[in-house]
């Protein structure tokens, strides 16, 4: 072991760590695979394939409980080895029910509202367990076959641990195989690329679809299972592992099965080996090797380069239209944002500016430019944490400590603007979504955000060492100004010569490359100048609330403002005010339900995506389009009419 | 033979629409049982609407397609291949991700009296020798064999070809003028969309042409050789 030495790690520690890294591999490659497979046949980002991974384990803890859990039935304990059969079949029947009833209506919609209704349905359910069980993991022990182990010599293995890594190989291994080699998988593939032709063939898609979903889902739901013994059981045991897994996804290349396994073994061990090497890195290892991999091979590992599909143009705005008089509004928000203080609660007030304007910032992104970014979180919640710090820790005046947070806020944004354009339409999302994750990590790590505690008692200060925040009206009044001038900042940014550019990509790209603009510059300037809000909206929030805490770098928080936009109407000028004002209400409404909030939540995204996909004020909009366009038809027939009277002799 | 025989396919007063934009307006048509007929007509006049919506690909339509008695007009793309049509798109529409093999192997046998492989091959030589190459990897002319080679094992009575001798070379028109004739004579029923007339005057009993979304003349072959004209229409009639 002397070779150990010279590395100075003692070789159990490298060795244990390289066991974790191969089990931890073992499920990234089988939830992955699933990923892939769903993304590859039905082009839906699986959000809820967290959720689904989870329901496995939990079904594996009731199976082994139901006893306690139906005393009076007088039910055995199925134990482990028939959960591993029944629990991945009854996941997959809620998949194929799932896609049945939620999946199937998005097919021909834009990919960005595949990821939106997976992401409420994973909200739902995990919000759902997490109001039963809480935070805290339930136990489940390893089966008595597989109890415990061998000794190798240089390390002890346990049987269980050996049994996991070999069974999601051959499983992983056996799945790539039916896709790639058998007459069942040249029809998935084929149906890939054109399900019309192959459905006029005479084989029903629809079905295969399902079935498709259902298999992808099934294999979450085995990897649950095989988890529940090595992790707790609880509800959150698949929410952070989504995002690692659509990052092992990004890494393996999008579509390409055989990338997703073995880039899930191969990010297991390494994420393990970084424990050994540099723990402080463990957590983002794997999305640091993602924003490479998409410096230097942004189709992936093991990904062909597609031709690259257009933006989604999801925005429901008019223009014309009074809704989207920016100088009529903006003189009514000022009035109506004078007034209101005396209508509401200024505090409750201040939170609906401050998420307006977050929401106005990723409109631009989202609604301007038809990018569905997924990662705001990291922009609001960096400038918040930059704030706080200044604020509290350094005592800088307040516009100073806001300015430092924007200036963050909008270096994060030109970097990660940077890497992600390099893709579109989901891939956007979900290296958006990973590379987040980075910041959120960070700020669970680095001793200055002190954790889960946050930055407390962040001091409001003296604005311009005039105006004194700590008190609530003048805050209050601070907060609307900011907000009108972002208002008016982002209705010009969309009516100058720049936006009309942002829209023509947003509404055919490939024509705006051929008419000579450079689209990925102008994709970077939005998306930067979208951080850049995002960051005054942050920092803001920050110096209002006093805190800056884990929840503003979460993707929640991403979620949320996602949410407020789709709610309000994406691309549109009112709409991310007017969303923002519902959730901030239905969010204080729905307080006292505690937990619940999070279902309630999912359960309106998965609404909004299927029948409000306008939002409320696209859907105003398309009211008051087509009335006009009856009054006109009406004012014409009626003129007609006149003149053949006057026209009579 | 023909003005005697079963009708396979009647197509009556078909109108179809692409989002708001209206591509048929009343289309009248129909095949008998063995015949070889042509939808002539120029770019966007509908050919290949009729063909989508003989296939249930186009949703928006309204209309009656009768396919031996029974109306598909509202059914399911898959139900209607399994009834016995069998569809080469435009474009030939290779899988890529597929190879030679596994494009030829795919439509599934829907019933029994299809070509083998071996047949297959036999019509066209060229497959053999790059039998587990990708689809796409195929010159054009090896891609339309293979286009119309898949769709002959399935055991389908009616065969649907859109514009088979587009963009390929005069030598691989001639083969596929000698393939349809061979398939022709073995029993099956042939729809033919083309642009090409000399190739389809050779081949076809019977032709429509198409403009504006309808059928806006009928000839039969000998019509078009201006020989017994009237009297062939009467008896087709």
């Amino acid at each position: 072991m002397a070779m150990m030495d010279l590395i100075g790690v003692p070789p159990t520690l490298l060795f244990g760590q390289l066991l974790v890294g191969l089990i931890n591999g073992s499920f990234y490659a089988m939830m992955s695979l699933g990923v892939a497979i769903i993304f590859g046949m039905l082009r839906i980002g699986n959000f809820v394939h967290g959720a689904q991974y989870m329901l496995g384990a939990f079904g594996a803890w009731y199976l082994m409980r139901l006893p306690e859990l139906f005393p009076g039935l007088g039910l055995p304990s199925i134990g482990y080895w028939w959960a591993l059969v029944i629990v991945p079949l009854v996941v997959a029947v809620i998949g194929a029910l799932m896609e049945r009833i939620f999946i199937r209506r998005v097919y021909d919609l834009d990919h960005a509202y595949g990821l939106l209704l997976t992401v409420g349905l994973a909200m739902a359910i995990e919000g759902a367990f997490n109001v039963y069980y809480g935070a805290a993991g339930q136990m489940y022990g390893v089966p008595e076959s597989l109890k415990g182990g061998i000794n190798l010599g240089f390390m002890f293995l346990p049987i269980y641990r050996a049994w996991v890594i070999a069974a999601a190989i051959v499983v992983c291994f056996g799945t790539w195989y039916m896709v790639e080699r058998t007459k069942l998988g040249s029809y998935l593939r084929a149906a890939t690329e054109n399900p019309d032709l192959v459905r006029a063939f005479g084989i029903n898609v629809p079905r295969l679809l399902m079935l498709t979903y259902a298999f992808g889902v099934g294999l979450a739901g085995f990897a649950g299972v095989m988890a529940a013994p090595i992790y707790q059981v609880s509800p959150q045991m698949g929410q952070g592992m989504i995002i690692t897994i659509f990052a092992v996804v990004v890494i393996g290349g999008m579509g390409s099965i055989f990338g997703a396994i073995v880039s899930g073994l191969m990010l297991g061990v390494i994420e393990g080996l970084t424990k050994v090497f540099y723990p402080q890195a463990s957590a983002t290892v794997i999305f640091i090797i993602m924003a490479l991999v998409l410096i230097f091979r942004p189709a992936g590992l093991f990904g062909k380069e597609t031709t690259s599909h257009s933006v989604a143009d999801v925005s429901s705005g008019r223009s014309g239209s009074f809704l989207e008089n920016g100088r009529l509004w903006l003189a009514i928000f000022t009035v109506g944002g004078v007034a209101l203080p005396f209508l509401v609660y200024p505090v409750m007030g201040m939170k609906i500016l401050v998420l307006a304007l977050f929401a106005l910032a990723y409109n631009l992104i989202f609604g301007c430019v038809g990018l569905l970014a997924f990662g705001h979180a990291a922009f609001y919640g960096a400038s918040a944490y930059v704030t706080a710090h200044a604020a509290a820790a350094w005592g800088l005046p307040t516009e100073l400590c806001i300015l430092l947070g924007v200036m963050v806020a909008t270096a994060i944004g030109a970097l990660f603007g940077w890497l992600a354009i390099r893709r579109q339409g989901l891939y956007f999302a979900m290296i958006t979504l990973a590379l987040a994750q980075i910041i959120y990590f960070y700020g669970v790590q680095a001793p200055w955000t002190h954790g889960e505690d946050g930055i407390q008692s962040v001091p409001r200060g003296m604005l311009f060492g005039v105006i004194d925040l700590s008190n609530t009206l003048n805050m209050y009044y601070v907060t609307l100004a900011v907000f009108l001038a972002g208002f008016a900042f982002i209705y010009r940014i969309i009516h100058s010569p720049f936006g009309q550019t942002l829209k023509s990509i947003r509404e055919n790209e490939p024509r705006a490359i051929s008419l000579g603009y450079s689209t990925d510059r102008f994709k970077l300037i939005a998306f930067t100048l979208s951080a850049m809000l995002s960051g005054v909206a942050g920092g803001l929030k920050a110096i209002i609330f006093q805190l800056a805490s884990l929840a503003d770098v979460f993707f929640m928080t991403s979620a949320d403002v996602l949410l407020m936009t789709l709610i309000g109407g994406v691309g549109t000028l009112l709409g991310p005010v007017v969303g923002a004002a519902v959730l901030v209400t239905l969010q204080r409404e729905l307080a006292t339900l505690g937990a619940w909030v999070v279902v309630v939540q999912g359960i309106i995204f998965v609404l909004c995506v299927l029948f409000l996909r306008k939002g409320i004020i696209g859907t105003l909009e398309e009211f008051l389009a087509n009335r006009a366009e009856r009054k006109a038809k009406q004012t014409a027939d009626h003129t007609e009419a006149t003149t053949k009277i006057t026209a009579a002799p | 033979m023909t003005e005697t025989s079963q009708v396979v396919l009647d197509i009556a007063d078909l109108h179809a629409w692409y989002g708001e934009s209206k591509a048929l307006h009343g289309m009248n048509f129909d095949i008998r049982e063995g015949e070889l007929v042509t939808l002539l007509g120029r770019n966007g006049a509908g050919k290949t609407t009729a063909l989508r919506c003989i296939m249930g690909l186009v949703r928006k339509k309204t209309g009656v397609i009768t396919y031996r008695g029974e109306n598909v007009a509202k059914r399911a793309p898959e139900i209607i291949a399994r009834r016995g049509i069998a569809y080469c798109p435009e474009e030939r529409g290779i899988f890529s991700s597929l190879s030679v093999a596994e494009n030829l192997e795919l439509p599934p046998v829907i019933a029994k009296g299809g070509m083998t492989v071996d047949e297959i091959l036999e019509l066209f030589p060229n497959l053999k020798a790059r039998w587990q190459s990708p689809g796409t990897k195929l010159s054009g002319g090896e891609q339309q064999m293979l286009a119309i080679g898949r769709i002959l094992r399935t055991g389908a009575k009616l065969l649907i070809f859109d514009e088979p001798t587009e963009g390929l070379a005069p030598v691989i028109v001639k083969q596929i003028a000698v393939v349809l004739e061979k398939l022709k004579a073995r029993g099956f029923t042939i729809l033919l969309v083309e642009q090409n007339f000399r190739f389809a005057s050779k081949l076809a009993d019977r032709h429509f042409v198409v403009d504006h979304g309808k059928v806006v003349e009928r000839f039969s072959r000998d019509e078009l050789a201006g020989n017994e004209a009237k009297i062939q229409a009467y008896l087709g009639v």
